[in-house]
Parts: C-alpha cells; structure tokens; sequence
C-alpha cells in the first residue's frame, strides 16, 4: 500500500516535471520564433501560457472548466485592481511599456476605440466568420444593441460579456412614504419631477428626490440622451453587412445598423444639451438633489441603501450590489428611464479583447470563444447569486436570477434593449478619458452654481474642439 | 517624566486641601494647555471613532443623522465577511514582509549615508548630497513607469515581493533625517573618542549611531507606516490576489463597479489598520526610549 | 576641528593595507573618513542612481517626446514647454499648489511644534502617551481610508461635520464644491492626516535638547514665551529646517488628498501640478507632456529648496 502510493506520486512529479519542461522549452520556442521573426504561434497542441486580465475569485470555476476542454493550456491571472478607469489603463500602459502585456484583457466602452484604434486589440472579424457554427448561439441570444458598440471601422473588436444601461431606481420606502407606485414603462420627465419633489424631506427629513454622480456613465448623461442629442455628434461607420447579414438576418432591431459608432465632432453647447444641464441643475437648486459629487459612486450607494435617496441612475450592476451593500429584497425597484423629447437610453458594455501581435492570438481566441458559451458564462463569479453587472444574454435575464436579490422590474434591463433598440453607448472615442475629464470638470461647475449651465457647456464645446484638434487622426477616414 | 520641574515649584499645592493628581495641571496657563492639547485630540480621533461605529453597524443604519457613536447592536458581520471576500491573513502578511524588509534596509543604508554626510569629510561630499535630496523632488507617479520597466525586464522580479522591496531600500528622506541627527551631535564626543584611540568604524558605531537613535526610531516608525499604506506601487507591480498587501485588499472590498459594501470596506480598513497601530503602540516604547536617550546627552 | 597631535596606538599588529589605512596621523584620518565616507554612500547612491535618478532622466527626456506607449515616441522638441507656458490650467495648479503649501505648512509647523512642547513637558507619562498616540494616529491610515471616511464626513447634504455645525447655527457648507472654501478643505484634511509625522520629527528634536534649556522655558506667560523665542527656537533649528524642507517638498507634491476627495474640482480650484502630471500622462496617454510638467516642478521644487537652504544659513544654529 505504501510502497503503491509512492508509485504513484512519483509518477504525477514526474508528470508535472515533465510539464514545466515542456511549457519552459515552448516558451523559448516562442521566444526563439518571435526574436526571429514573430510570425506563427505556436501550434494548439503546444502548452500555452495565457496571461488573463482577470480576478480568479471571479473566473476560478471557468479556468477549472477550460482546463478540462484544453489541458496545454494554462490560464495566468493578471489581477489589475484599480478604482477608475485611469488606475487601470496606468497597469495596462505600464506593462505594455515594459513589453509584457496581458494577452487577454478586458475593456469597458471607455476603452475600447482607444484599444482598437491604437492597434492593441485585435480584430476579430475573420475569425468571428470562420467560428459562425460556434457563435450563432451566441449571437442569437444577445442584442444587436450590445454588439454594435464593439464594432469599429467595420471590424469587430470584442464579444460583449455585460453591459449597464442607465435606469432608474426607486427605493420602495421612501415610494411608499410618498405614497407612489413604480411608475410605468411610459412615464415622462415631469411625472419624473412630481416624483423626486414627492420623495424629498421624507424618511426622517433629509431625503432627496433624487441623487447622481459626477462621472461620464449615468451622470446627466441619461438626461441629454432623452432630450435627443449627445455630448458628440453621433455617427455610424459604414460597413457591419457581414456581422448583421450573417448572425442578426431575421432580428428587427439589427435594421439600420452599420460598423460601429464613430463620434465625428464635439457639440456639447447646443441647445438641447444647454435644457438638459438646465434641467439637472434645476434639481438641485430647487433642493431635490442632493450636492453633486466626482465618484466612483460608492458615496451615492450609501446614501440609497441608507434610506436618503428616491430615485438615482444604475444599471443591473445595482441589483447585487445593493444586496451586497445590506438592502433588503423588494427594498428597491427599476424602470425605465423617463421620457423627455425620446426615450434613448445610455449604455456601457464590457468585453475581453486579445492582444494583437503578442504572439498567443490562436489560443486567447479559442478561450474568449469558450467564454461566449451559456454554460460557461453562468460560471462566472458576478454573475452568480449577487448578479454583480448584468449578464448580455437575453436568455440569462430571466426570473431565476433575479428572485434572490433583484428588483421586481428585472426584466426592465433587457427590455431597455428590447423595447428601446436606439438605445446607445456613452460617447467614447480614443480619447475618452480626456473627454471624460472636460465633461465632469465644466459639469462640477455647473452643479455647484459657479458657472450658469450655458457658460459650462460654452466652456466644455471650445476645450472639446481644442481636444479634436490634438487628435487629427480621430475619426479615422476609410 | 519632568518629575525634577515639578517638585521645585510647588508652591500653589502647598495651599490646597487636597493632593492634586499627577496629570493635574498646576496654573491656569497650563489648564489651557492641557485643553488646546485635548481638543486637538477630539479632532484628530474623531473620525476614527465613525468609522470604528459605523463599521459595526448594519448599512441601512449607516449614516443616521444625528450620528450615533456608540453603536446599539454590535453587528460583527461586516468583519467577517471581510475575511470571505479577500485572503486576508495572506495579504496582511505579504505587507508586514514588505514592509519589515525596508525599515530594516532603510534604517541600515540611511544611517550610513547619513552619518557620512554629516560627519566625514570628502571631496564631492556637497554635489553627492544635493543628488540625494533631488530625488526627493521628484514624484513618484513620473517615475512609476521606467522602475517598472527595470523591475520587470532587467531584473524579472515583477509580481513578487521585490519588486516592493528592493526600489524602497535607498532613501532621501532618511538619509536626510540622519543627516540632521548627526549634524547636531557635538563634536566633543567624537575628539573625546579619538584620544581614547577609537577608529573612525569604532566612532560611528559605538558614540554616534547610539546618539541618533531618536532619528533611527523616527525613520522607523514613518517608514514602516508609509511603505504600509503604499497603493500605486503595488497597483501596477503586483498581478496575483495572493501576493497583494493588504492595501490592493482593502479597494478590492469595494468591489467591482464598487458594488461593495460601504460597512465591509470601513471594516477591512479597522481590521487592516489594527496591526499598525499595535506596531505602533509596541514600538512607541522603543520610540520614546530613542528620544529619551538622545535627550540625555545634553 | 582642532588641531592637536594624536599619540600613536598601541594595537595589534595589522596587515600593511589595514595599517595604511589605519594610520593615526592626521593624514591618515583624513584618509580613513574619506574612504568611509565613499563606502558608507555606496548602498544609498547606487539605490538611488538605479530607481530614482535614472527613472528621472528618462522621464525629463521623454519631455521633448510625444509618447502615449502604444506608438513609439517622437521627438517634437520643445513643443511640450510651449504649450506648457500657454496652458493657462497649469498655471492654476501652479498657483493652486503654492496656496495648499503656504496654507497647509504653516499650520503644520505651528500645530506639530506648539504640540510637541506642550506634550513634552508634560507631567504625566499617561497623559503623554495618549496624546502622542491620539495625534499620530491619522498617520496611520492609508489613502483608501481616508477617501472613504472624509467622502462622509465632509458631505454637504448628510455629513456629520455640517450636522453638528447646524446645531451651532452655521448654514451648510459646501466643503468640497466650492471654489473659495475647497482648497481650505483639502489644507485642513492634510493637516489631520499628516500632523502626527511633522509633531513626532518635533517630538525628537525637542527631546534632544538639554533639560535645563526646558526647564527654563517651564515659566507661562510673556516671559516664557520670550524664552521659548531666544533659546528652543534657535536650538530647534535644525529640526525646523530638516521638517520644513520635507513638509514643503511633500506637499508640493500634493496628490493623495485632493484626488481622493475632489478629482481637482470644482473645475480646477483644487487641481495640484502632480494631479497635472498624472492626469496628463496617464489619462491623456500624453507621457511627453507630463514629463514636461514633471520637469518644470522638479526645477520649481529645487529653487525653493536651495532659497531655504541659502536662507537658513542666517538663522539654522548647529552645535
């Protein structure tokens, strides 16, 4: 028995042994070919090192499962924590610089024109029409809505995995004090006021209508978006026959899409855009919102779960998240957002893309490809019990997932895609985060009575224009 | 601890009925002493006290106004699930590596630059010193990227606990400090040596790093408390969860899309900040011993 | 040093390098403490050449350079100074960062030095040891904490800070966004969270002065004071430069607290030169001219270092 045991761990070390040896010497072989020249990755039956962008507390069960599918290959986690998207593009650029970038990362809206237009990602468009038996499933089952913000210059770029859109939420206490319901699908912006002025002063006496943040997603965004008009002017590059004639034939809401949003010059003063700052900033001057804050957020959380806010924009990242934050199922609710000159939503989505040139494109592929299928998906982490971001999967939002901890409206976070198909991604071309940091500067200046909404959004279009001007090459020309 | 000072004049005491307490100021110059240092404190802890409250309380209670202090039912759950949500004990440890491993090499190489600084003469010795305190002048997020490509490419230790370790080992700042405990160090003791036949190794180590100890305790303490609280660095060194300090952990909490729960952060930072302050009240002993000893030589 | 003739020792007999270097003459000792002296640099000088001089260098030279790493860079030359002098937004943290210093140094050199007196001389050790503790504390906290604990703290609309000043009649505050109080704001929270390092620096130049000096500086009142003036002061000379160099220095470099509390805002009234740099490069993948803007602070920081220095000279007294 003894001496049998023995045996058999001397094999398994022996086994390992040999392992490490084989994946050290591939790793020379790579080395050795790309010194050489860098064409060819190493063929699939190779061990595979893929260095991931990714919590292993999140993918742990995908890893396990991938490993079963694929056994040369090994899955690196590279955990990048960072607060805001700048923290995280400060790893990502310090590691490219250094020549050791992850060959699976993840990019949000904010990221993924810069990622695409600098030559980083790589375009997956071929390789999407050689996969169609693979991703059709997939394809079906997520809207074309989510699909096209990862197009750029007719390519595709990523797979979406989850999205945001901008909603509105209730806490049904303070509802309830006020004596209101969740409203309907088809509420409007003043149903909207008569809500937050409702819900203001109650709960103990300081609680505000309605609160938001300071930030690019879900700040005043949601309100320019519903009045008909963008912070950018909006504009669909030609091309995308191939992704929508191929996977999206028989769905209504892939009509009249084309490949991928371009935003081709800043019109943040218009006079649209000048109604709704003036809108927002009434809020605040008439005492139904709170001070606005710069953030991540996690402020405006506290306040919600706490009892101090009404009404504040989320996505279905909030229906965990405010379980987790200690909210009570049916504590809170969603709908729509109101209807103003449209009833456009804003959106976020998030999606791995793979390093172009890094040398393991083949194999990242293969795994981001795994990562599209149900099964899979359901593994992940934030998906699980507390659903953490909401899933892209028509098929994955469904009563099952929300009866724990989400609103009795879940369903309206599809349906935003659904019901609303002009719905579209937060403006964010390469330069996002500069735009990003010229929007919420001349906001806070608004917000806090030092600028009129007018002179803000003056101020905000010619710094625009200087940023365009510094960016020639955007928007690309075909 | 001025015992001597207190004996001397004590001529106010002698008046009253009763035996005023040690800590009982004697005229009203230092009552309003002995307030202005109190209140400073009330202002200083306070937040402390909020978030040690607010961490014990459930999120819905979280922020009452008024605001209560004291909290009515401990809830200790926001702690343990501190402990479910990140490898706690792992990334406690990693930064307690981290940071013994600096304070140990800073105290080492910063009292030998700095006794040579202040005590040797050679040529060079200015320009040298004017090099050091220029790298103080320069923040750390424009260099962040450059030491990352040397940590990474030519010494290959990214993601381990070097990479924290070895960039933090030489520093301005202590070599500064040390400099100026040295500088005020008289020169009597160092002639007194050199008749006694000491060599210059014997006189910095037996007269004069003992006389600085009040430096070495400062550099010591500061530097363990600044090495612990370091964020950017790790952010972009370290890849795996399991080599985090404890730092990475605590904005780890607030979860993705900061969907985390406000009590369970404030829970990880008392938690997190726990062993410092123990580090600290432990070492304060060593602290004030440092200081004291350097005050004898007067 | 005094000139005197040293007696030759009586030690053992030495090799011929160690007694070369040994040697008591005077000649000798010059040798011996230059040679330590290059010795005793050499762990700090090559630390300090290979992870912060040469990150520097590069970074000064990556300022002629238009760089955001996914290109490889190009040389422009000067172009990132010229606009760097037109940037009206640098010169407001510029000038923002001078106010947070001026305002945020002295009253950490007023506080730490009043405190670390008045606790010394103390005559209870319990009552010392709490307040040491009490004060020190902030120091300890990381900047995660203090972004999440004052994000609260100082809310206009559900903060404990206006609460409690409500009670006393004062109207609420907009603390973080409001360009004439903000930088106020961010000065106080800098104060708390650093007070503690600049009163233990105080704390060890205070115990290292004679006691009789203390004792004599015990009597309250003007004539105390006047004590205070003409004797610690002037044998806490040392200390005074050694913090006010380093607090200055640190907080021209002012980053953590402003970006934890107000991203620079409202609009820029509280953006510092480092939140510039940091901005700029890694947000606006503009390496070159952050590097420019890292530049000129560093020369900025240099001036205002050796105009100390050169000053000091006047009033720092050494043994």
């Amino acid at each position: 028995m003894q001496r049998k045991m023995s045996r058999r761990e001397m094999l398994k070390a022996t086994a390992a042994g040999a392992a490490g040896l084989a994946s050290g010497l591939s790793a020379a072989t790579v080395l050795a070919s790309d010194a050489a020249s860098g064409f060819a990755a190493p063929p699939l039956q190779d061990a595979v090192t893929i260095r991931f962008q990714e919590s292993e507390q999140e993918y742990a069960d995908v890893v396990a499962a991938y490993k079963e599918v694929a056994p040369n290959v090994n899955i690196e986690f590279v955990n990048i924590t960072g607060v805001d998207h700048a923290e995280i593009a400060s790893k990502i650029l310090a590691q490219l610089a250094a020549g050791q970038p992850v060959d699976i990362g993840y990019a949000a809206t904010e990221a993924t024109q810069l990622y695409a237009g600098e030559g980083l990602a790589l375009p997956l468009k071929n390789r999407v029409m050689d996969s169609q038996a693979d991703l059709a499933e997939y394809f079906s089952d997520v809207s074309p809505v989510l699909v096209e913000t990862d197009l750029y210059q007719d390519d595709l770029y990523q797979l979406p995995r989850d999205f945001n859109a901008a909603n509105m939420y209730f806490n049904t206490a303070l509802l309830t004090e006020a004596g209101l319901e969740v409203p309907g699908e088809e509420w409007t912006k003043d149903d909207f006021v008569e809500y937050a002025k409702a819900m203001t002063g109650i709960g103990g006496g300081d609680s505000f209508g309605y609160g938001w943040t300071n930030r690019l997603w879900g700040s005043w965004t949601p309100w320019f978006f519903v009045n008909d008009t963008n912070l950018l002017a909006e504009e669909r590059a030609p091309g995308g026959e191939w992704l929508w004639g191929t996977f999206y034939k028989d769905d209504p809401n892939a009509a009249g899409r084309g490949g991928g949003w371009l935003w081709p010059a800043p019109q943040a003063n218009n006079p649209a855009m000048v109604e709704a700052l003036e809108f927002v900033v009434s809020l605040t001057e008439q005492g139904l919102t709170p001070v606005v804050e710069l953030g991540g957020g996690a402020t405006l959380q506290g306040f919600f779960t706490s009892g101090k806010l009404g009404m504040t924009p989320a996505g279905g990242f909030w229906s965990g998240g405010l379980t987790n934050a200690g909210m009570e199922k049916g504590g809170f609710d969603v709908q729509f957002w109101p209807k103003w000159a449209t009833q456009r939503h804003q959106l976020g989505v998030g999606a791995a893309w793979i390093l172009n040139g890094g040398g393991n494109e083949d194999a990242a592929w293969e795994f981001v490809k795994f990562n599209t299928r149900k099964d899979v998906m359901e593994m992940i982490g934030f998906f699980g019990e507390r659903t953490r971001t909401t899933p892209v999967r028509r098929s994955m939002n469904n009563e099952e997932r929300y009866s724990k901890t989400g609103p009795a409206n879940w369903h309206v976070f599809y349906d935003t895609l659904d019901k609303r198909p002009d719905t579209g991604p937060i403006p964010a071309p390469t330069f996002s985060i500069e735009e990003t940091n010229i929007y919420t500067r001349y906001t806070s200046l608004a917000t806090s009575g030092e600028m009129t909404p007018k002179d803000a959004l003056d101020g905000m279009q010619s710094e625009l224009e200087a940023l365009y001007a510094r960016n020639p090459s955007y928007p690309p020309s075909n | 601890m001025q015992s001597t000072t207190v004996s001397t004049r004590d001529t106010a005491q002698a008046r009253t009925r009763f035996r005023r307490p040690e800590w009982l100021p004697r005229n009203p110059g230092s009552w309003l002493q002995l307030l202005l240092l109190s209140v400073m404190a009330v202002f200083t802890l306070m937040p402390f006290v909020w978030v040690v409250s607010t961490s014990l309380r459930t999120p819905a209670q979280s922020f009452t106004v008024p605001p209560e202090w004291i909290p009515v039912d401990m809830d200790f759950s926001n702690y343990t699930r501190v402990f479910d949500e990140i490898p706690f004990w792992n990334q406690i440890l990693n930064s307690f590596a981290i940071t013994i491993s600096v304070v140990c090499g800073q105290l080492l190489t910063a009292s030998l630059a700095g006794y040579a600084f202040a005590r040797l003469r050679f040529r060079g010795r200015n320009v040298l010193f004017w090099i050091v305190l220029a790298t103080l002048m320069i923040p750390g997020q424009a260099t962040i990227i450059p030491v990352f490509i040397l940590i990474s490419r030519v010494f290959g230790l990214s993601d381990t606990l070097w990479a924290l370790i070895i960039p933090g080992i030489s520093t301005a700042f202590g070599t500064f400090l040390l400099r100026q405990y040295f500088l005020q160090i008289p020169n009597d003791f160092e002639e007194a040596a050199m008749i006694d036949g000491a060599n210059q190794w014997q006189i910095f180590r037996k007269i004069y790093l003992p006389l600085a100890s009040p430096g070495l305790a400062i550099l010591a303490v500061l530097t363990f408390n600044a090495k612990w609280n370091d964020y950017f660095t790790p952010l972009i060194f370290m890849n795996t969860k399991e080599r985090f300090p404890i730092t990475l952990g605590i904005v780890d909490l607030q979860g993705y899309m900061a969907t985390g729960s406000i009590s369970v952060v404030l829970a990880g930072i008392v938690l997190s900040t726990i062993p410092v302050i123990i580090i600290y009240m432990f070492g304060q002993r060593y602290l004030i011993e440092g200081l004291m000893m350097g005050g004898l030589k007067g | 040093m005094t000139s005197y003739t040293v007696q030759p020792s009586e030690g053992p007999r030495r090799n011929a390098l160690v007694r070369w270097l040994a040697a008591d003459t005077m000649n000798g000792i010059k040798r011996q403490r230059a040679i330590l002296g290059y010795t005793f640099l050499i762990p700090t000088i090559v630390g300090l050449l290979l992870f912060i001089v040469g990150p520097m260098l590069f970074t000064f030279a990556l300022s002629f350079f238009k760089w955001n790493v996914f290109r490889p860079p190009e040389v422009i030359g000067f172009a990132n100074f010229e606009r760097l002098f037109s940037d009206p937004r640098v010169f407001v943290s510029f000038r923002n960062t001078f106010l947070l210093v001026i305002m945020t140094v002295t009253m950490l050199e007023v506080l730490a030095m009043s405190l670390a007196l008045a606790v010394h001389r103390l005559a209870s050790r319990a009552l010392g040891y709490f307040f040491r503790t009490a004060y020190f504390l902030p120091v300890l906290l990381s900047g995660a904490a203090v972004a999440v604990t004052l994000g609260y703290l100082f809310h206009q609309d559900f903060g404990v800070i206006n609460y409690y000043l409500g009670k006393v009649g004062v109207p609420k505050i907009a603390w973080l966004t409001d360009s004439n109080v903000v930088l106020w704001t961010i000065s106080l929270t800098t104060v708390w969270r650093n007070m503690g390092f600049t009163f233990i620096i105080y704390l060890g130049g205070v115990s290292s002065l004679p006691s009789e000096v203390l004792e004599a500086a015990q009597v309250d009142g003007a004539a105390g004071w006047r004590r205070i003036r003409s004797i610690v002061l002037p044998l806490l000379s040392p200390t005074i430069l050694f913090a006010t160099v380093t607090d200055i220095i640190k907080m021209l470099q002012f980053f953590d607290e402003p970006f934890i509390m107000t991203r620079g805002g409202p609009g820029d009234a509280s953006r510092t030169v480092v939140m510039m740099m940091y901005e700029n490069a890694f947000g606006n993948l503009d390496f070159g001219y952050g590097s420019a803007i890292a530049l000129i602070l560093f020369a900025v920081i240099m001036i205002v270092t050796g105009v100390q220095f050169v000053l000091s000279r006047r009033w720092v007294f050494y043994n």
